[in-house]
Protein backbone atom coordinates (compact mmCIF):
# COMPACT_ATOMS: atom_id res chain seq x y z
CA UNK A 1 0.00 0.00 0.00
CA UNK A 2 3.01 2.33 0.97
CA UNK A 3 4.55 1.73 -2.41
CA UNK A 4 0.95 2.15 -4.42
CA UNK A 5 0.85 5.71 -1.90
CA UNK A 6 4.51 6.74 -3.23
CA UNK A 7 3.90 5.69 -6.53
CA UNK A 8 3.60 9.29 -7.87
CA UNK A 9 7.24 10.56 -8.40
CA UNK A 10 7.15 11.07 -12.14
CA UNK A 11 4.62 14.40 -11.72
CA UNK A 12 6.10 17.25 -14.00
CA UNK A 13 9.58 19.17 -12.76
CA UNK A 14 7.07 22.58 -12.95
CA UNK A 15 4.74 21.54 -10.27
CA UNK A 16 6.12 20.61 -7.00
CA UNK A 17 5.11 17.69 -5.43
CA UNK A 18 4.35 17.38 -1.70
CA UNK A 19 5.86 14.49 0.83
CA UNK A 20 4.07 13.76 3.95
CA UNK A 21 5.51 12.57 7.12
CA UNK A 22 5.60 8.81 7.59
CA UNK A 23 2.61 7.20 8.40
CA UNK A 24 0.69 11.20 8.27
CA UNK A 25 -1.57 9.97 5.32
CA UNK A 26 -3.11 7.03 7.03
CA UNK A 27 -3.18 8.38 10.41
CA UNK A 28 -5.09 11.53 8.87
CA UNK A 29 -7.89 9.42 6.57
CA UNK A 30 -7.97 7.06 9.51
CA UNK A 31 -9.17 10.28 11.93
CA UNK A 32 -11.30 11.76 9.13
CA UNK A 33 -13.75 8.69 9.32
CA UNK A 34 -13.40 8.22 12.94
CA UNK A 35 -14.61 11.97 13.16
CA UNK A 36 -16.91 11.46 10.44
CA UNK A 37 -18.49 8.66 12.64
CA UNK A 38 -18.10 10.48 15.50
CA UNK A 39 -19.63 13.81 14.26
CA UNK A 40 -22.31 11.98 13.08
CA UNK A 41 -24.15 11.17 16.22
CA UNK A 42 -24.08 14.93 17.50
CA UNK A 43 -27.29 16.06 14.95
CA UNK A 44 -27.68 15.91 11.24
CA UNK A 45 -25.57 18.88 10.91
CA UNK A 46 -22.41 16.44 10.58
CA UNK A 47 -23.97 15.17 7.36
CA UNK A 48 -23.02 18.70 5.84
CA UNK A 49 -19.58 17.81 6.48
CA UNK A 50 -17.91 14.90 4.13
CA UNK A 51 -14.47 14.61 5.51
CA UNK A 52 -13.00 11.48 3.80
CA UNK A 53 -14.02 13.25 1.18
CA UNK A 54 -12.15 16.39 2.05
CA UNK A 55 -9.15 13.76 3.04
CA UNK A 56 -9.04 12.51 -0.10
CA UNK A 57 -9.31 15.85 -2.19
CA UNK A 58 -6.12 16.87 -0.06
CA UNK A 59 -3.86 14.05 -0.90
CA UNK A 60 -4.56 13.74 -3.97
CA UNK A 61 -4.06 17.30 -5.27
CA UNK A 62 -0.75 17.26 -2.40
CA UNK A 63 0.61 14.01 -4.38
CA UNK A 64 0.01 14.87 -7.46
CA UNK A 65 -0.13 10.94 -8.10
CA UNK A 66 -3.52 9.61 -9.86
CA UNK A 67 -2.44 5.92 -8.93
CA UNK A 68 -1.74 7.28 -5.53
CA UNK A 69 -5.09 9.25 -5.27
CA UNK A 70 -7.16 6.28 -6.57
CA UNK A 71 -6.14 3.60 -4.44
CA UNK A 72 -6.17 5.97 -1.26
CA UNK A 73 -9.80 7.37 -3.12
CA UNK A 74 -10.70 4.09 -3.30
CA UNK A 75 -9.56 2.74 0.55
CA UNK A 76 -11.13 5.75 1.99
CA UNK A 77 -14.20 5.12 0.31
CA UNK A 78 -14.54 1.55 0.92
CA UNK A 79 -14.02 2.36 4.64
CA UNK A 80 -16.76 4.82 4.65
CA UNK A 81 -19.12 2.18 3.25
CA UNK A 82 -18.22 -0.44 5.60
CA UNK A 83 -19.18 2.32 8.14
CA UNK A 84 -22.40 2.72 7.44
CA UNK A 85 -24.72 0.12 7.64
CA UNK A 86 -27.40 0.26 5.26
CA UNK A 87 -25.28 0.98 1.92
CA UNK A 88 -23.74 -1.90 -0.13
CA UNK A 89 -20.31 -2.10 0.28
CA UNK A 90 -18.75 0.27 -2.78
CA UNK A 91 -20.73 2.98 -3.56
CA UNK A 92 -18.61 5.32 -2.12
CA UNK A 93 -15.63 3.36 -3.05
CA UNK A 94 -16.26 3.97 -6.70
CA UNK A 95 -17.29 7.64 -5.95
CA UNK A 96 -14.19 8.38 -4.38
CA UNK A 97 -11.68 6.60 -6.67
CA UNK A 98 -12.56 8.67 -9.42
CA UNK A 99 -12.45 11.85 -7.00
CA UNK A 100 -8.98 10.89 -5.60
CA UNK A 101 -8.04 9.73 -9.18
CA UNK A 102 -9.21 13.21 -10.12
CA UNK A 103 -8.23 15.43 -7.90
CA UNK A 104 -4.65 13.91 -8.56
CA UNK A 105 -4.54 14.47 -12.19
CA UNK A 106 -5.80 18.22 -11.29
CA UNK A 107 -2.87 18.69 -9.39
CA UNK A 108 -0.53 17.35 -11.24
CA UNK A 109 -1.53 20.35 -13.92
CA UNK A 110 -2.54 23.86 -12.01
CA UNK A 111 -1.74 24.94 -8.76
CA UNK A 112 -3.77 24.72 -5.67
CA UNK A 113 -2.52 25.94 -3.16
CA UNK A 114 -4.22 29.12 -3.53
CA UNK A 115 -7.29 29.11 -0.92
CA UNK A 116 -9.75 30.53 -3.60
CA UNK A 117 -8.47 27.80 -6.29
CA UNK A 118 -9.15 25.23 -3.26
CA UNK A 119 -12.35 26.27 -2.72
CA UNK A 120 -13.47 26.27 -5.98
CA UNK A 121 -11.57 22.82 -6.19
CA UNK A 122 -13.36 21.11 -3.59
CA UNK A 123 -16.40 23.15 -4.42
CA UNK A 124 -16.62 21.05 -8.48
CA UNK A 125 -14.87 17.87 -6.81
CA UNK A 126 -17.78 17.99 -3.96
CA UNK A 127 -20.70 17.99 -7.31
CA UNK A 128 -18.52 15.37 -9.45
CA UNK A 129 -18.07 13.08 -6.08
CA UNK A 130 -22.45 13.49 -5.64
CA UNK A 131 -22.86 13.00 -9.36
CA UNK A 132 -20.85 10.02 -9.43
CA UNK A 133 -22.74 8.61 -6.58
CA UNK A 134 -25.97 9.61 -7.71
CA UNK A 135 -25.10 7.54 -11.45
CA UNK A 136 -24.46 4.16 -9.09
CA UNK A 137 -27.03 4.73 -7.06
CA UNK A 138 -29.04 5.21 -10.11
CA UNK A 139 -28.01 2.66 -12.36
CA UNK A 140 -27.51 -0.19 -9.52
CA UNK A 141 -29.27 0.19 -7.02
CA UNK A 142 -32.66 1.51 -9.31
CA UNK A 143 -32.85 4.35 -7.04
CA UNK A 144 -34.18 7.80 -8.09
CA UNK A 145 -31.86 10.08 -6.12
CA UNK A 146 -31.54 13.95 -7.25
CA UNK A 147 -27.85 14.78 -9.01
CA UNK A 148 -28.99 18.40 -7.89
CA UNK A 149 -30.63 19.89 -5.15
CA UNK A 150 -30.29 23.49 -3.00
CA UNK A 151 -29.30 21.11 0.09
CA UNK A 152 -26.69 20.19 -1.54
CA UNK A 153 -25.23 22.99 -3.13
CA UNK A 154 -25.24 24.32 0.79
CA UNK A 155 -23.53 21.16 1.35
CA UNK A 156 -20.63 21.94 -1.24
CA UNK A 157 -20.60 25.66 0.05
CA UNK A 158 -19.45 24.62 3.25
CA UNK A 159 -17.80 21.45 2.73
CA UNK A 160 -15.19 24.02 0.52
CA UNK A 161 -15.35 26.49 3.17
CA UNK A 162 -14.25 24.02 5.38
CA UNK A 163 -11.92 22.60 3.29
CA UNK A 164 -9.98 26.18 2.86
CA UNK A 165 -9.40 25.84 6.94
CA UNK A 166 -8.70 22.04 6.78
CA UNK A 167 -6.44 22.42 3.97
CA UNK A 168 -4.22 24.76 5.46
CA UNK A 169 -4.43 22.51 8.67
CA UNK A 170 -3.07 19.62 7.09
CA UNK A 171 -0.22 21.90 5.33
CA UNK A 172 1.48 21.45 8.10
CA UNK A 173 1.76 18.06 7.88
CA UNK A 174 4.00 18.37 4.97
CA UNK A 175 7.66 17.44 5.25
CA UNK A 176 9.62 20.70 3.92
CA UNK A 177 11.14 20.27 0.96
CA UNK B 1 -2.19 -3.81 -26.40
CA UNK B 2 0.37 -3.56 -23.64
CA UNK B 3 1.85 -0.96 -25.23
CA UNK B 4 -1.48 1.44 -24.75
CA UNK B 5 -1.91 -0.08 -21.16
CA UNK B 6 1.37 1.00 -19.86
CA UNK B 7 1.24 4.00 -21.66
CA UNK B 8 -2.16 4.76 -20.05
CA UNK B 9 -1.26 2.64 -16.65
CA UNK B 10 -3.61 5.46 -14.24
CA UNK B 11 -6.68 5.04 -16.57
CA UNK B 12 -6.17 1.49 -17.07
CA UNK B 13 -5.79 1.05 -13.13
CA UNK B 14 -9.23 3.30 -12.81
CA UNK B 15 -10.86 1.42 -14.98
CA UNK B 16 -9.95 -1.79 -13.33
CA UNK B 17 -10.49 -0.53 -9.97
CA UNK B 18 -14.33 0.93 -10.96
CA UNK B 19 -14.98 -2.18 -12.26
CA UNK B 20 -13.68 -4.38 -9.32
CA UNK B 21 -15.91 -2.29 -6.89
CA UNK B 22 -18.85 -2.80 -9.41
CA UNK B 23 -18.59 -6.42 -9.05
CA UNK B 24 -18.94 -6.07 -5.40
CA UNK B 25 -21.46 -4.40 -5.57
CA UNK B 26 -22.93 -6.70 -8.02
CA UNK B 27 -22.85 -9.21 -5.39
CA UNK B 28 -24.61 -7.21 -3.04
CA UNK B 29 -27.02 -6.00 -4.62
CA UNK B 30 -30.81 -7.77 -5.51
CA UNK B 31 -33.20 -6.40 -8.15
CA UNK B 32 -36.57 -7.61 -8.49
CA UNK B 33 -37.56 -11.03 -7.27
CA UNK B 34 -34.55 -11.43 -5.03
CA UNK B 35 -32.06 -12.04 -8.17
CA UNK B 36 -28.85 -10.87 -7.25
CA UNK B 37 -27.62 -8.20 -9.99
CA UNK B 38 -24.49 -9.85 -10.73
CA UNK B 39 -26.76 -12.84 -11.92
CA UNK B 40 -28.88 -10.55 -13.73
CA UNK B 41 -26.26 -9.00 -15.82
CA UNK B 42 -25.22 -12.42 -16.09
CA UNK B 43 -28.26 -13.30 -17.82
CA UNK B 44 -29.04 -9.92 -19.88
CA UNK B 45 -25.21 -10.55 -21.28
CA UNK B 46 -25.73 -14.11 -21.84
CA UNK B 47 -29.14 -14.19 -23.32
CA UNK B 48 -28.83 -12.15 -26.98
CA UNK B 49 -25.66 -14.44 -27.53
CA UNK B 50 -27.70 -17.38 -26.75
CA UNK B 51 -30.89 -15.83 -28.83
CA UNK B 52 -28.47 -15.11 -31.62
CA UNK B 53 -27.33 -18.35 -31.53
CA UNK B 54 -30.98 -20.01 -31.76
CA UNK B 55 -31.73 -17.64 -34.27
CA UNK B 56 -28.75 -18.53 -36.68
CA UNK B 57 -29.55 -22.20 -35.69
CA UNK B 58 -33.12 -22.18 -36.53
CA UNK B 59 -32.35 -20.32 -39.78
CA UNK B 60 -29.73 -22.83 -40.99
CA UNK B 61 -32.39 -25.87 -40.25
CA UNK B 62 -35.28 -23.89 -41.83
CA UNK B 63 -32.98 -23.69 -45.00
CA UNK B 64 -32.02 -27.39 -44.53
CA UNK B 65 -35.51 -28.16 -44.31
CA UNK B 66 -37.20 -25.92 -46.57
CA UNK B 67 -34.55 -26.32 -49.79
CA UNK B 68 -32.01 -29.24 -49.13
CA UNK B 69 -34.92 -31.29 -47.70
CA UNK B 70 -37.39 -30.85 -50.24
CA UNK B 71 -35.78 -33.40 -52.85
CA UNK B 72 -38.74 -35.57 -52.47
CA UNK B 73 -41.25 -33.28 -51.92
CA UNK B 74 -42.57 -33.44 -55.48
CA UNK B 75 -43.18 -37.55 -55.33
CA UNK B 76 -44.58 -36.89 -51.66
CA UNK B 77 -47.26 -34.43 -53.32
CA UNK B 78 -48.75 -36.20 -55.78
CA UNK B 79 -49.10 -39.66 -53.96
CA UNK B 80 -50.56 -37.54 -51.30
CA UNK B 81 -53.16 -35.67 -53.69
CA UNK B 82 -54.05 -39.13 -55.32
CA UNK B 83 -54.49 -40.17 -51.63
CA UNK B 84 -56.63 -36.99 -50.80
CA UNK B 85 -58.98 -37.99 -54.04
CA UNK B 86 -59.17 -41.02 -52.63
CA UNK B 87 -60.33 -40.60 -49.44
CA UNK B 88 -62.70 -37.55 -50.54
CA UNK B 89 -64.37 -40.33 -52.96
CA UNK B 90 -64.32 -43.02 -49.65
CA UNK B 91 -65.66 -40.15 -47.57
CA UNK B 92 -68.50 -39.52 -50.18
CA UNK B 93 -69.52 -42.95 -50.39
CA UNK B 94 -69.55 -43.36 -46.58
CA UNK B 95 -71.78 -39.73 -46.29
CA UNK B 96 -74.01 -41.48 -48.84
CA UNK B 97 -74.47 -44.45 -47.26
CA UNK B 98 -74.74 -42.72 -43.69
CA UNK B 99 -77.92 -40.87 -45.22
CA UNK B 100 -79.04 -44.01 -47.08
CA UNK B 101 -78.69 -45.72 -43.28
CA UNK B 102 -80.82 -42.66 -41.92
CA UNK B 103 -83.59 -42.94 -43.96
CA UNK B 104 -83.91 -46.37 -43.59
CA UNK B 105 -83.57 -46.25 -39.79
CA UNK B 106 -86.21 -43.66 -40.26
CA UNK B 107 -88.55 -46.02 -42.68
CA UNK B 108 -87.67 -48.83 -39.73
CA UNK B 109 -89.39 -47.14 -36.98
CA UNK B 110 -91.96 -46.55 -39.05
CA UNK B 111 -92.62 -49.45 -39.87
CA UNK B 112 -91.76 -50.73 -36.17
CA UNK B 113 -94.50 -48.10 -35.02
CA UNK B 114 -97.17 -49.33 -37.07
CA UNK B 115 -96.34 -53.23 -37.13
CA UNK B 116 -99.99 -53.67 -36.77
CA UNK B 117 -100.52 -52.43 -40.48
CA UNK B 118 -98.36 -54.56 -43.70
CA UNK B 119 -96.03 -52.92 -45.07
CA UNK B 120 -93.02 -53.47 -47.48
CA UNK B 121 -89.85 -51.06 -48.35
CA UNK B 122 -88.95 -50.15 -51.95
CA UNK B 123 -86.11 -48.67 -53.12
CA UNK B 124 -87.15 -45.90 -55.72
CA UNK B 125 -84.73 -47.10 -58.81
CA UNK B 126 -86.65 -44.73 -61.42
CA UNK B 127 -89.37 -41.98 -62.44
CA UNK B 128 -90.91 -41.28 -65.81
CA UNK B 129 -89.20 -39.89 -68.81
CA UNK B 130 -92.23 -37.63 -69.55
CA UNK B 131 -91.88 -34.11 -67.49
CA UNK B 132 -95.31 -33.76 -67.34
CA UNK B 133 -95.95 -37.37 -65.37
CA UNK B 134 -94.88 -37.39 -61.81
CA UNK B 135 -94.54 -41.13 -61.64
CA UNK B 136 -91.68 -43.59 -59.66
CA UNK B 137 -90.66 -47.07 -60.45
CA UNK B 138 -90.02 -48.93 -57.10
CA UNK B 139 -87.99 -52.34 -57.13
CA UNK B 140 -90.56 -54.02 -56.04
CA UNK B 141 -93.30 -56.09 -58.29
CA UNK B 142 -95.57 -58.85 -58.52
CA UNK B 143 -92.98 -61.08 -56.93
CA UNK B 144 -93.31 -59.22 -53.90
CA UNK B 145 -97.11 -59.56 -53.79
CA UNK B 146 -97.41 -56.12 -54.89
CA UNK B 147 -100.64 -55.02 -56.45
CA UNK B 148 -102.22 -51.98 -58.26
CA UNK B 149 -103.81 -49.44 -55.78
CA UNK B 150 -101.96 -50.12 -52.93
CA UNK B 151 -100.38 -46.90 -51.09
CA UNK B 152 -96.94 -45.94 -50.99
CA UNK B 153 -95.74 -43.54 -47.91
CA UNK B 154 -93.06 -42.24 -46.00
CA UNK B 155 -92.87 -41.97 -42.46
CA UNK B 156 -93.00 -38.27 -43.35
CA UNK B 157 -96.78 -38.34 -45.36
CA UNK B 158 -98.62 -39.46 -48.45
CA UNK B 159 -96.24 -40.25 -51.51
CA UNK B 160 -98.77 -42.30 -54.12
CA UNK B 161 -100.21 -45.35 -55.14
CA UNK B 162 -99.36 -48.17 -57.22
CA UNK B 163 -100.67 -47.98 -60.99
CA UNK B 164 -98.77 -50.32 -62.73
CA UNK B 165 -96.92 -53.88 -61.51
CA UNK B 166 -94.64 -55.86 -63.31
CA UNK B 167 -92.87 -58.73 -62.24
CA UNK B 168 -89.77 -57.16 -60.13
CA UNK B 169 -90.82 -53.34 -60.62
CA UNK B 170 -93.80 -50.79 -60.31
CA UNK B 171 -95.05 -48.03 -60.84
CA UNK B 172 -96.21 -45.56 -58.18
CA UNK B 173 -98.64 -42.62 -59.09
CA UNK B 174 -97.35 -39.65 -57.15
CA UNK B 175 -100.32 -37.68 -55.11
CA UNK B 176 -98.96 -34.55 -57.34
CA UNK B 177 -99.31 -36.24 -60.84
CA UNK B 178 -102.75 -34.59 -62.49
CA UNK B 179 -104.07 -37.91 -62.99
CA UNK B 180 -104.19 -38.88 -58.95
CA UNK B 181 -106.44 -37.69 -55.97
CA UNK B 182 -106.72 -38.44 -52.61
CA UNK B 183 -109.05 -38.40 -50.40
CA UNK B 184 -108.79 -35.51 -47.68
CA UNK B 185 -109.95 -33.50 -44.64
CA UNK B 186 -108.85 -31.05 -42.75
CA UNK B 187 -107.20 -31.79 -39.25
CA UNK B 188 -108.32 -29.01 -37.41
CA UNK B 189 -112.00 -28.85 -39.44
CA UNK B 190 -112.64 -32.19 -40.41
CA UNK B 191 -113.59 -30.40 -43.89
CA UNK B 192 -113.32 -33.48 -46.30
CA UNK B 193 -111.90 -32.44 -49.97
CA UNK B 194 -109.75 -34.02 -52.49
CA UNK B 195 -106.45 -33.92 -52.99
CA UNK B 196 -105.63 -33.24 -56.63
CA UNK B 197 -102.30 -32.70 -58.70
CA UNK B 198 -102.11 -30.05 -60.96
CA UNK B 199 -99.28 -30.83 -62.93
CA UNK B 200 -97.23 -28.59 -60.69
CA UNK B 201 -94.86 -29.82 -58.06
CA UNK B 202 -97.62 -28.89 -55.60
CA UNK B 203 -101.23 -30.23 -55.63
CA UNK B 204 -104.28 -28.96 -54.74
CA UNK B 205 -106.93 -29.61 -52.82
CA UNK B 206 -110.37 -29.31 -54.16
CA UNK B 207 -113.98 -29.09 -53.55
CA UNK B 208 -113.89 -27.20 -50.51
CA UNK B 209 -116.30 -24.36 -50.51
CA UNK B 210 -115.88 -20.67 -50.70
CA UNK B 211 -117.47 -19.96 -47.02
CA UNK B 212 -114.70 -22.57 -45.54
CA UNK B 213 -112.58 -21.06 -43.60
CA UNK B 214 -109.01 -22.18 -44.32
CA UNK B 215 -105.96 -20.97 -43.07
CA UNK B 216 -102.34 -21.90 -44.24
CA UNK B 217 -100.21 -24.12 -42.15
CA UNK B 218 -103.39 -26.13 -41.52
CA UNK B 219 -102.56 -30.12 -41.48
CA UNK B 220 -104.25 -31.87 -44.25
CA UNK B 221 -104.81 -35.70 -44.03
CA UNK B 222 -106.15 -38.46 -45.45
CA UNK B 223 -109.79 -39.10 -44.90
CA UNK B 224 -109.58 -43.08 -45.87
CA UNK B 225 -112.79 -42.76 -48.13
CA UNK B 226 -110.74 -43.49 -51.45
CA UNK B 227 -110.13 -46.99 -49.78
CA UNK B 228 -106.32 -46.53 -50.87
CA UNK B 229 -104.59 -44.51 -47.92
CA UNK B 230 -105.43 -45.18 -44.23
CA UNK B 231 -107.26 -42.37 -42.44
CA UNK B 232 -105.52 -39.79 -40.88
CA UNK B 233 -102.03 -40.09 -42.60
CA UNK B 234 -100.53 -36.75 -43.05
CA UNK B 235 -100.18 -35.35 -47.04
CA UNK B 236 -99.12 -31.92 -46.20
CA UNK B 237 -100.10 -28.62 -44.90
CA UNK B 238 -102.00 -26.07 -46.75
CA UNK B 239 -99.43 -23.49 -48.35
CA UNK B 240 -102.16 -20.56 -49.83
CA UNK B 241 -105.67 -20.36 -50.28
CA UNK B 242 -107.69 -18.30 -52.59
CA UNK B 243 -111.48 -18.33 -53.54
CA UNK B 244 -112.00 -19.71 -56.40
CA UNK B 245 -114.88 -21.08 -59.08
CA UNK B 246 -117.13 -22.69 -57.38
CA UNK B 247 -114.32 -24.15 -55.40
CA UNK B 248 -111.21 -22.53 -53.45
CA UNK B 249 -108.18 -22.55 -54.99
CA UNK B 250 -105.57 -24.45 -51.94
CA UNK B 251 -102.23 -25.51 -52.68
CA UNK B 252 -100.81 -27.68 -50.61
CA UNK B 253 -97.75 -28.47 -49.60
CA UNK B 254 -96.39 -32.39 -49.72
CA UNK B 255 -95.24 -33.99 -46.52
CA UNK B 256 -93.46 -36.32 -48.26
CA UNK B 257 -90.49 -35.02 -50.29
CA UNK B 258 -91.81 -36.15 -53.63
CA UNK B 259 -88.70 -34.62 -55.61
CA UNK B 260 -85.87 -36.50 -53.59
CA UNK B 261 -87.44 -39.98 -52.78
CA UNK B 262 -84.95 -42.96 -52.45
CA UNK B 263 -86.79 -45.38 -50.05
CA UNK B 264 -90.19 -45.65 -49.72
CA UNK B 265 -93.25 -47.91 -48.01
CA UNK B 266 -96.22 -49.93 -49.42
CA UNK B 267 -98.99 -50.54 -47.32
CA UNK B 268 -100.08 -54.16 -48.06
CA UNK B 269 -103.32 -53.31 -46.88
CA UNK B 270 -105.45 -50.17 -46.18
CA UNK B 271 -105.59 -50.62 -42.06
CA UNK B 272 -105.95 -47.63 -40.01
CA UNK B 273 -102.02 -46.54 -38.60
CA UNK B 274 -102.23 -45.91 -35.54
CA UNK B 275 -101.49 -42.42 -34.66
CA UNK B 276 -100.35 -42.76 -31.45
CA UNK B 277 -97.15 -44.96 -32.12
CA UNK B 278 -95.92 -42.57 -34.97
CA UNK B 279 -93.79 -39.52 -33.56
CA UNK B 280 -93.23 -38.28 -37.07
CA UNK B 281 -97.22 -38.60 -37.69
CA UNK B 282 -98.09 -36.61 -34.02
CA UNK B 283 -95.83 -34.27 -35.17
CA UNK B 284 -96.50 -33.69 -38.48
CA UNK B 285 -100.26 -32.64 -37.48
CA UNK B 286 -100.36 -30.55 -34.35
CA UNK B 287 -104.53 -29.50 -33.79
CA UNK B 288 -106.03 -31.34 -31.49
CA UNK B 289 -108.55 -33.05 -34.40
CA UNK B 290 -105.00 -35.41 -35.12
CA UNK B 291 -104.62 -36.37 -31.72
CA UNK B 292 -105.32 -40.21 -31.19
CA UNK B 293 -108.87 -39.47 -29.02
CA UNK B 294 -110.38 -37.37 -31.75
CA UNK B 295 -108.90 -39.06 -34.67
CA UNK B 296 -111.22 -41.79 -33.46
CA UNK B 297 -114.25 -39.75 -32.30
CA UNK B 298 -114.28 -38.00 -35.82
CA UNK B 299 -113.75 -41.36 -37.74
CA UNK B 300 -116.52 -43.77 -36.01
CA UNK B 301 -119.39 -41.90 -37.73
CA UNK B 302 -118.83 -42.61 -41.38
CA UNK B 303 -121.35 -39.85 -42.28
CA UNK B 304 -119.58 -37.20 -39.99
CA UNK B 305 -119.07 -33.93 -41.64
CA UNK B 306 -118.09 -30.19 -39.72
CA UNK B 307 -120.32 -27.30 -39.62
CA UNK B 308 -118.29 -26.11 -42.42
CA UNK B 309 -118.12 -29.19 -44.85
CA UNK B 310 -119.56 -28.74 -48.10
CA UNK B 311 -123.33 -29.87 -48.43
CA UNK B 312 -123.15 -30.50 -51.68
CA UNK B 313 -122.30 -34.06 -53.21
CA UNK B 314 -118.71 -34.62 -53.48
CA UNK B 315 -117.94 -35.57 -57.35
CA UNK B 316 -116.24 -38.02 -58.40
CA UNK B 317 -112.23 -37.87 -57.69
CA UNK B 318 -111.37 -38.41 -61.15
CA UNK B 319 -112.79 -36.85 -63.19
CA UNK B 320 -111.14 -36.85 -66.00
CA UNK B 321 -112.09 -39.90 -68.35
CA UNK B 322 -108.39 -40.57 -68.80
CA UNK B 323 -107.44 -39.99 -65.79
CA UNK B 324 -109.86 -42.92 -64.58
CA UNK B 325 -108.69 -44.90 -67.29
CA UNK B 326 -105.21 -44.92 -65.84
CA UNK B 327 -106.07 -45.45 -62.48
CA UNK B 328 -109.28 -46.00 -61.89
CA UNK B 329 -109.77 -42.95 -59.62
CA UNK B 330 -107.32 -42.59 -56.91
CA UNK B 331 -110.78 -42.87 -54.07
CA UNK B 332 -111.03 -45.92 -56.08
CA UNK B 333 -110.41 -49.13 -53.60
CA UNK B 334 -108.66 -51.99 -54.72
CA UNK B 335 -110.79 -53.74 -57.10
CA UNK B 336 -112.14 -57.00 -55.22
CA UNK B 337 -113.09 -54.26 -52.31
CA UNK B 338 -116.97 -54.23 -52.14
CA UNK B 339 -116.31 -50.31 -51.63
CA UNK B 340 -115.44 -49.92 -55.04
CA UNK B 341 -118.62 -49.66 -56.53
CA UNK B 342 -119.12 -46.77 -54.16
CA UNK B 343 -116.48 -45.01 -54.91
CA UNK B 344 -116.37 -45.41 -58.60
CA UNK B 345 -116.29 -42.10 -60.67
CA UNK B 346 -119.60 -42.23 -60.95
CA UNK B 347 -120.81 -41.91 -57.69
CA UNK B 348 -120.17 -39.49 -54.54
CA UNK B 349 -117.32 -40.51 -52.21
CA UNK B 350 -119.12 -42.42 -49.09
CA UNK B 351 -118.79 -39.54 -46.82
CA UNK B 352 -120.17 -37.22 -48.73
CA UNK B 353 -122.89 -35.28 -47.14
CA UNK B 354 -126.31 -35.98 -49.00
CA UNK B 355 -127.70 -33.36 -50.74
Amino acid sequence: MAHMLSAGTHAKPNIEVHKFYGGAVLLVAFFSLVLQAFLHKYGRWAELIDLPLLVTIYFGVSRRNPVSGMFLGAAIGLLQDALGHDNPIGMYGIAKTCVGYLSSSVGARIDTEHPIARFGLVFLLFHFHQAVLTITQRVLLNHSFPFFTLRLFLDSIVSAAIAVVLFALLDRLRRPS
Amino acid sequence: MSEILSRHRPLALLAAMIFVQVLLLAFQIKREHDVRLVRYWAVQLLTPVERAGTWSFSRVTGVWRGYVGLRDTRAENDRLKREVEKLSMRNRELESKAAEAQRLASLLNFREAHSEAQMLAAQVIGASADPASHTLFINRGERDHVRRNLAVVTPEGVVGKIVEVFPSAAQVLLINDKDSGVGALFADTRTHGVVKGSGDPDPRMDYVENGEKVRAGEVVLTSGEDRIFPKDFPIGTVESAAPGNPFQVIRIQPAAHLDRLEEVLILLTQQELAPKKTEETASSSPSPASQPGVAKTKSSSPNHTSPATPKKTMPPVSPKPDAASAAPAAVTAPTPAPAATSSSPTTPPPSAPPQ
